[in-house]
């Protein structure tokens, strides 16, 4: 019996335990008698709650420990003896066999794993009935406990809410785990890298070639991770190309849509907009690197540059036009957070509306753009698929927009795809610059909204 | 101004004077000005958005098509020894097996067009062969016609890009008769393969859509408790402002990073199975969920105070006033936000080129632990090929991906149209 069929079993014990439940607290019920305190289903749910959980946590913490003492009883066979010693070879025909003992291959590559594949079935059977046992005993104590205690008396509402209260903060929790665990994560790898690679030399070095050599004795490189490249690059396309297309157009179009359209004309526009925002970044990628970065090649040698196809403009243009709506919402937000009298009272002075918009809106509403924009920025540099497709790998440090250019969630890609090898400083590097990618967003992000909410108070 | 102030002149302005009028004009023509580059911000940006689409379009929509070659099968005579009573019943999948179509195909291609026949049709052309011998055996007992596709060079020419020598040979084809277009069935039914003509998005499709099960099954729970934790029992304290902020900036870390924390969590630690949908939903989840948490807040939020205090003044307990009464209120607002959450879930591609999504992947996956590609991963693969037949496929299959998006988006917007409720 597989750990799959338990769990439905268990589960299949829950509604039995709640339909019970349910009618012995039914029967309390009497015109003659005093009302009971809770409801029969609030009693059904205390049984079931009590029959299933403790048995499906129990579940879940076999789940680890069997594989473990699997592993160890298969090891202790005397099938397991003639293994290979060396450690890779032993993994690949271990899980070969387990995959054969589970089903989920028919035929083994190797002939050892064939042997072993009963051993492992054995040994899971085994266990599997051992946990079987144990789980059916858990949930019938738990069952019979809870049971015992239904009574006309018995509080069975308040206890069910107070488990639900628990779930629902468990689930809140979940958001500080995710948090916990990026960071977690991230530090624990970019720590090994720094132990490998000094941190000046990551932040401050100019030269950025992470091929390691495979063999000792092997010529050529042995891996320099100066990063500023890098950063120079992420910034070069994410925060000056992408910004010069963005901030006029977004800014634009937010001032147009909120002064001068008609309502109709708005009601189009601002979805229309929207949408540039949620097509895939893939699709921006592939639009780049095959329409938009065989043009500006053509457009750098027509003016007499030497133009790589992989340009920096390419990318910075088309992640410009990704982030035209972040910046023309926050924009159209702030604009019309300005208060209506300064409008009037630029107007009633005699202003143009294109004046009362450059001297006193735009000025009242800067903070608020200044806050989109960074978030803008935070956007840009994170995202990732068009710089993958349209972006070179060349490290560059050159401000020619026509070069190519690599940036930070490049690399993350470059390092991360093909061999990872969890002790070499190549493929550690991807969580190292993670970590500085996470920093900065983050650091971006508060001040961003830090900014805006100042601002927000200062009309309110 | 200042310099005006400086200057102060006694008599009153004379706004009928030539200066003035000069004044006037120069100022409504900035305004004008002014407007105009508003409108071409607007005109600028949305035509960027058809540029796109249209450029998708026009290259995408020949990829649904195939171009189809005429080959006349002599049975009887070819090497194919096959039995009709075999392929009736059990065993008929067998004695299919051993048959030796490639070769009856290079047979009846070299008899009908020369040595170089084979050339004309699609490496996997064979497969079509077969599948008509089986839909009807009673064809190995006579000649038949067939269409079966073109190969990537043909099909190309048929769709007018193709090199000059292929252009020739489909122009000699089409005066005989012999090529024809077709709606392009493989595409849609296949899986990937590295020859152009034989790709399909089929279990790219399959993997979205596992992955998009596990995520929703995952971050809706979670999310919507979150929510309704947050907004109606979190006490203000320490731990509430931790759960709040961590909440806003999960919503705004870069995608890859969500990739990265899968990479190191589920594969390094946990040794989930690389390449799995359920992976891949475990990290689109973690991603969505802030996103979902963010909706539902505002959801309940903007459910009326004295519903509450309605429920609680006829007795009923905590639970029940969120459970019977506020959520099946807010419960549109949800759906309008998990539907954009997993719109947005389903066009994300760096994660999942970080947990390994991005092999090779021939069939589609079985289940949630067998390899699998998903759509905008297949689109990345696919654009990275060398070969010019990709091109329109990769374009086909942005084109299948951005009516799904837009088909979800769309059920957001109805969604949020007919149960939106103003109080």
């Amino acid at each position: 019996m597989s750990l799959g069929a338990i769990t439905l079993l268990i589960l299949g014990l829950g509604v039995v335990a709640w339909l019970a439940a349910r009618a012995r607290a039914a029967a309390f019920a009497a015109p003659d008698r005093p009302r009971p305190h809770s409801l029969p289903g609030q009693h059904g749910w205390y049984v079931a709650l009590w029959t299933a959980v403790p048995a499906l946590i129990f579940l879940a913490i076999w789940r680890q420990v069997s594989g473990n003492l699997i592993y160890a009883s298969v090891m202790a066979s005397p099938e397991a003896a003639a293994l290979p010693a060396f450690d890779m070879q032993r993994q690949a025909i271990l899980s070969e066999a387990y995959a054969l003992a589970t089903g989920r291959a028919e035929t083994a590559f190797n002939p050892q794993a064939g042997i072993l594949a009963p051993v492992y079935e054995s040994a899971i059977g085994f266990y599997n009935w051992i946990g079987l046992a144990v789980a059916l005993l858990v949930a019938f104590a738990g069952g019979a406990w809870a049971y015992s205690r239904v009574s006309p008396q018995f509080r069975a509402r308040t206890r069910v809410e107070r488990i639900i209260m628990m779930g629902l903060l468990v689930a809140s929790l979940i958001a500080i785990l995710t948090t916990l665990g990026i960071v977690l994560s991230l530090l624990f790898e970019s720590l090994r890298f720094f132990s490998m690679v000094s941190p000046v030399e990551f932040l401050f070095g100019l030269n950025w070639s992470p091929q390691m050599a495979i063999r000792a004795d092997q010529a050529g490189s042995s891996g320099a991770f100066g990063a500023i490249p890098l950063f120079w690059g992420t910034i070069f396309i994410g925060a000056i190309i992408a910004m010069i297309v963005a901030i006029p157009l977004g800014l634009m179009s937010a001032i147009y849509l909120t002064q001068y359209a008609s309502s109709r004309l708005r009601a189009w526009m601002k979805p229309l907009l929207e949408i540039l925002a949620g097509v895939p970044t893939v699709v921006y990628g592939y639009f780049a690197a095959l329409t938009v970065a065989p043009a500006v090649r053509d457009l750098g040698l027509s003016i007499g540059i030497p133009a790589s196809t992989e340009s920096a403009l390419a990318a910075g243009l088309v992640m410009g036009i990704m982030i035209i709506p972040f910046v023309s919402s926050m924009a159209d937000d702030s604009i019309a957070a300005v208060p209506q009298a300064m409008r009037d009272g630029s107007l009633a002075m005699g202003a143009t509306t294109s004046e009362t918009i450059r001297k006193v809106l735009v000025p009242a509403a800067l903070p608020g753009v200044v806050g989109g924009v960074l978030l803008a920025v935070s956007r840009a540099i994170g995202e990732t698929m068009i710089v993958v497709m349209a972006a070179g790998l060349a490290a560059n440090l050159t401000a020619n927009p026509f070069d190519s250019v690599t940036t930070v969630t490049t690399q993350i890609v470059q390092l991360l795809t093909g061999d990872q090898e969890f002790d070499s400083p190549k493929t550690l590097a991807a969580f190292a610059l993670g970590l500085v990618l996470f920093m900065v967003t983050l650091a971006l992000n508060i001040v961003a909204l830090r900014v805006v909410k100042k601002y927000r108070e200062a009309y309110d | 101004m200042t310099d005006m102030a400086a200057s102060i002149d006694p008599s009153p302005t004379d706004w009928n004077g030539e200066a003035m009028r000069r004044r006037i004009r120069r100022r409504y023509a900035a305004e004008r000005r002014f407007k105009l580059l508003g409108l071409a911000a607007i005109l600028v940006s949305a035509g960027f958005l058809a540029f796109l689409l249209v450029t998708m379009f026009s290259n995408g929509i020949s990829g649904f098509a195939r171009s189809e070659v005429r080959l006349d099968v002599d049975f009887p005579r070819s090497s194919l020894f096959l039995d009709p009573a075999a392929l009736e019943g059990f065993g008929a999948d067998q004695a299919l097996a051993g048959a030796d179509f490639p070769e009856a195909l290079n047979e009846a291609a070299q008899a009908q067009y020369g040595d170089s026949g084979r050339s004309l049709f699609s490496e996997g052309a064979w497969i079509g062969l077969r599948d008509a011998v089986r839909d009807d055996p009673s064809l190995l007992g006579r000649r038949a016609t067939l269409w079966l596709p073109a190969s990537t060079a043909i099909d190309i020419a048929a769709k007018g890009e193709g090199e000059a020598e292929a252009e020739r040979l489909k122009a000699r084809l089409a005066e005989a008769g012999r090529v024809r277009t077709g709606i392009n069935w493989t595409f849609l039914r296949g899986s990937d393969s590295t020859d152009p003509s034989a790709v399909g998005i089929w279990g790219a499709f399959k993997g979205s859509l596992l992955t998009m099960i596990v995520t929703l099954l995952i971050a809706f729970p979670i999310g919507v408790l979150s929510a309704v934790y947050l907004e109606e029992y979190a006490p203000r304290n320490r731990w509430t402002d931790m759960i709040e902020v961590s909440i806003n900036n999960l919503a705004a870390v870069p995608s890859i990073i969500f990739g990265l924390l899968g990479l190191a969590i589920f594969l390094n630690v946990m040794h989930l199975p690389r390449s799995a949908p359920l992976v891949g939903g475990l990290t689109l989840a973690l991603m969505t969920m802030p996103v979902i948490v963010i909706a539902g807040r505002n959801a309940i939020k903007s459910v009326p105070p004295s519903i509450r205090d309605a429920a609680l003044g006829i007795g009923a307990s905590r639970i029940q006033v969120v459970f019977h009464h506020v959520l099946p209120l807010a419960l549109p607002g949800i759906l309008t936000g998990t539907i954009i959450g997993m719109a947005r879930a389903l066009g994300e591609t760096a994660p999942l080129l970080m947990i390994g999504m991005r092999a090779f992947v021939a069939a589609p996956p079985g289940g949630f632990a067998d390899p699998a590609s998903v759509l905008p991963v297949q689109i990345f693969l696919w654009s990275d090929e060398v070969s010019r037949g990709f091109v329109e496929k990769t374009s086909a299959a942005i084109i299948v991906l951005l009516v799904f998006l837009l088909a979800m988006n769309g059920l957001a917007i109805y969604l949020r149209n007919k149960f939106e409720r103003r109080w």
